[in-house]
């Protein structure tokens, strides 16, 4: 019936045979595309990693590694044993952005899987007020410039900011200064050696503006999916007395994770590849370097060879991404086209 | 378990789904809640089912002379049945049934071997025994609704709801499972309301309906009451074709019923409830020519028009009958009304 707030019926156009066309048309369609693509993508992607190989394979191990400065006297040179020390510290500040976007991605991607999952459950199963305002609020990290986004934070928490007199005072550990410590202090086995005092230029801001800037991409998989759904097979647990946590684990959550996992890899990808809202935040300060920021850089300093080394290690991941994407878009076509079939088709 | 329902009324954005109903289902009753859509029938099932909750200031719902209302959806101990099936698409049938019993908590929860000998008796109640490890995605459409039924029986419901069970599946299944239905709960009987849309499925499967429109039940009784004494034009309407006069009958409880043209009245009678004539020997005929004939296999469809005020009249006529009448289209005939129905027009419908 009409009235029940929680029925939807979002009947997917899944497999409509393709509309009759000229060949002509299809086959010129298909060379514009194939065209634009080369040129566009392609050709520079390929270009990527043709630069960061121009200089041989050895120059490209050594943008990401370096070996051990030699001790004094066994070094031709000062002005030898300088170059080392700098090669290694380049290296290492390589690795160091490495690290940091890794750990932005493992940091804010789960945490945008937990947010996603919320704002898509809300907007796909209730109806109530503002849900539409709700739902364009999702989407407006992709409307807003990234500077824009980093700016927003800096505004809120730099020093001047809105918060800013709390945030700049605020006091954190460094989660990368870890150690085990034991339990003969306290309960807590833990302890950091390092902590970072302020939120702007230090990388939780960068965790800040990646959040922000990543948001939409788990909810935007998961609305159309658990629209189509419907809650009827969430009632249907309750109804049979599972409590809302077991319903959530056993009945929602497999219902959509192919949906989730998705939009777990497009958030992955961006977190990655994000440069202009972590750009703002991150003050230039070395440390706080992501990939992206470290190409900047590298670019910067004239070391094209080193940049576009750093920037090859993004491409495959963005490659691997593709890959994943595809496999994983098959699943989820298959879960709406399952769940619009058994409303549709009666 | 005996349900009532005190008052209950529900709005959706300032649409009436439910006004003020009343309602009393008795223990082991299989009752029907029959109407056409948007008339509340769903949302009143879903309000007992505990899954919508009823305006502020309705009275309550009660199982067993028990105060519900405040009870969720999981606490009510009910089965329900969805049209679509809602059956986990991700696990198998035997998954499935098993739900209820993984379900409950941990000092109520069954061994594994009790809940293997309790879906084994489940799927063999509705004939699925052989079906354990398929998937849904695997079964038609009306095996995947006897799943449903068996997943909603696994917890031993106290009342079993019904929403359109039957309303995504085709004519001979639909048919098949009814009956089904019907020896089913004859063999557990448990409570059971059935919400459907098809009158031929209320009229047969149910002890008692209730037929209900715009929020209202309109009438709730036997099937044979409903059908041969509606309480109102639009319950005779919605129980099957009709013909409608403009008359009321000349004296009641008369058949054949003479009728005498009245604008605040309104006359209804079934097409098999006529009778065609070729000579008009008692008088209440009334002269008509045929228009039309539809052979429609045991029953001829006929159209007629009266001669007097042209109006169009419909009769199924049974096929021996036809041709010993041996009918052509432009031949004039008499009609005579048998059962007819008269209310008064003061009802708007």
């Amino acid at each position: 019936m009409g009235e029940a707030p929680l029925q939807n019926r979002a009947a997917g156009s899944a497999s409509k045979p393709p509309p009759p066309s000229h060949p002509l048309v299809r086959r010129a369609a298909v060379t514009m595309t194939v065209i634009f693509l080369t040129v566009f993508i392609i050709i520079p992607a390929a270009n990527v990693f043709a630069q960061a190989l121009s200089k041989g394979a050895d120059a490209y191990i050594s943008v990401f590694y370096a070996p051990r400065t030699p001790p004094e006297e066994a070094a031709p040179s000062p002005a030898e044993r300088r170059k080392l020390a700098f090669h290694r510290s380049q290296v290492e500040r390589t690795w160091s952005s490495i690290r940091l976007s890794m750990a932005i991605a493992a940091i804010v991607v789960p945490l945008n899987m937990v947010f996603g999952l919320a704002a898509a459950w809300s907007i796909a199963k209730f109806r109530f007020k503002g849900r539409s305002l709700l739902s364009a609020l999702i989407d407006l990290p992709f409307s807003v410039s990234p500077v824009i986004a980093g700016l927003l934070f800096v505004l809120l928490l730099g020093r001047s900011g809105v918060f800013g007199a709390w945030a700049s005072n605020f006091t954190w550990p460094d989660p990368f200064s870890l150690h085990w410590r034991g339990f003969a202090q306290s309960w807590w086995p833990l302890e950091a050696t390092q902590s970072f005092t302020g939120v702007i230029f230090t990388p939780l801001a960068i965790v800040l503006a990646s959040i922000f800037v990543t948001f939409p991409f788990v909810a935007r998989s998961l609305i159309p999916l658990m629209e189509a759904q419907g809650s009827d097979e969430e009632v249907a647990a309750l109804s049979l007395g599972a409590s809302g946590w077991r319903t959530f684990c056993k009945v929602t959550l497999p219902n959509v994770k192919w949906a989730l996992f998705y939009g777990a890899i497009l958030c992955t990808a961006r977190a990655f590849g994000e440069f202009g809202a972590v750009s703002v935040v991150s003050g230039h300060i070395d440390a706080n370097d992501t990939m992206p920021l470290r190409i900047e850089k590298l670019w910067n300093e004239y070391n094209s060879q080193a940049a576009f080394s750093v920037a090859s290690l993004l491409a495959l991941f963005a490659l691997a991404t593709l890959i994943i994407q595809a496999l994983v878009e098959r699943k989820t076509r298959r879960d709406e086209v399952s769940a619009a079939e058994e409303k549709g088709t009666s | 378990m005996s349900i009532e329902v005190c008052h209950i009324s529900k709005t959706f954005n300032q649409f009436e789904a439910l006004r003020d109903i009343n309602f009393r289902v008795e223990t082991g009753e299989l009752v029907s809640l029959l109407g056409p859509s948007g008339s509340g029938k769903t949302t009143l099932l879903r309000v007992i089912a505990g899954m919508e909750s009823a305006d502020p200031g309705s009275g309550p719902v009660l199982f067993d002379g028990h105060d519900v209302s405040a009870e969720g959806v999981g606490k009510r101990r009910i089965g329900f049945v969805f049209q679509h099936y809602a059956l986990f698409k991700h696990m198998s049938v035997f998954e499935n049934v098993a739900f209820g019993l993984r379900a409950k908590p941990w000092r109520q929860r069954p061994r594994e071997a009790e809940i293997r000998a309790k879906v084994g008796e489940l799927l063999q109640l509705v004939q699925l025994q052989n079906f354990a490890q398929r998937y849904p995605s695997q079964l038609s459409g009306g095996q995947r609704q006897r799943v449903a039924l068996a997943r909603a029986l696994a917890v031993e419901p106290r009342v079993l709801l019904l929403d359109e069970p039957f309303g995504a599946l085709d004519a001979t299944v639909r048919r098949e499972l009814r009956r089904w239905l019907r020896k089913l709960h004859s063999h557990i009987h448990v409570t059971t309301i059935l919400v459907t849309h098809d009158q031929e499925e209320a009229l047969e499967v149910s002890d008692r309906v209730a037929v209900m429109n715009e929020g209202r039940i309109e009438q709730f009784a036997a099937p044979e009451t409903i059908y041969e004494n509606p309480a109102n034009p639009f319950v005779f309407k919605f129980l099957g074709s009709y013909n409608l006069f403009h008359a009321r009958k000349a004296a009641s409880g008369d058949t054949p019923a003479a009728i005498l043209p009245d604008s605040r009245s309104v006359t209804f009678v079934r097409p098999h409830d006529i009778e065609i004539r070729r000579e008009n020997s008692d008088g209440c005929g009334i002269a008509a020519k045929i228009n039309h004939i539809g052979f429609g296999g045991a029953v001829v469809n006929i159209e007629l028009v009266r001669i007097d005020d042209e109006s169009v009249v419909d009769v199924a006529l049974p096929a021996h009958a036809y041709k010993g009448l041996d009918l052509k289209p432009e031949d004039r005939v008499f009609i005579r009304l048998h059962n007819a129905r008269s209310f008064d027009e003061d009802y708007s419908i």
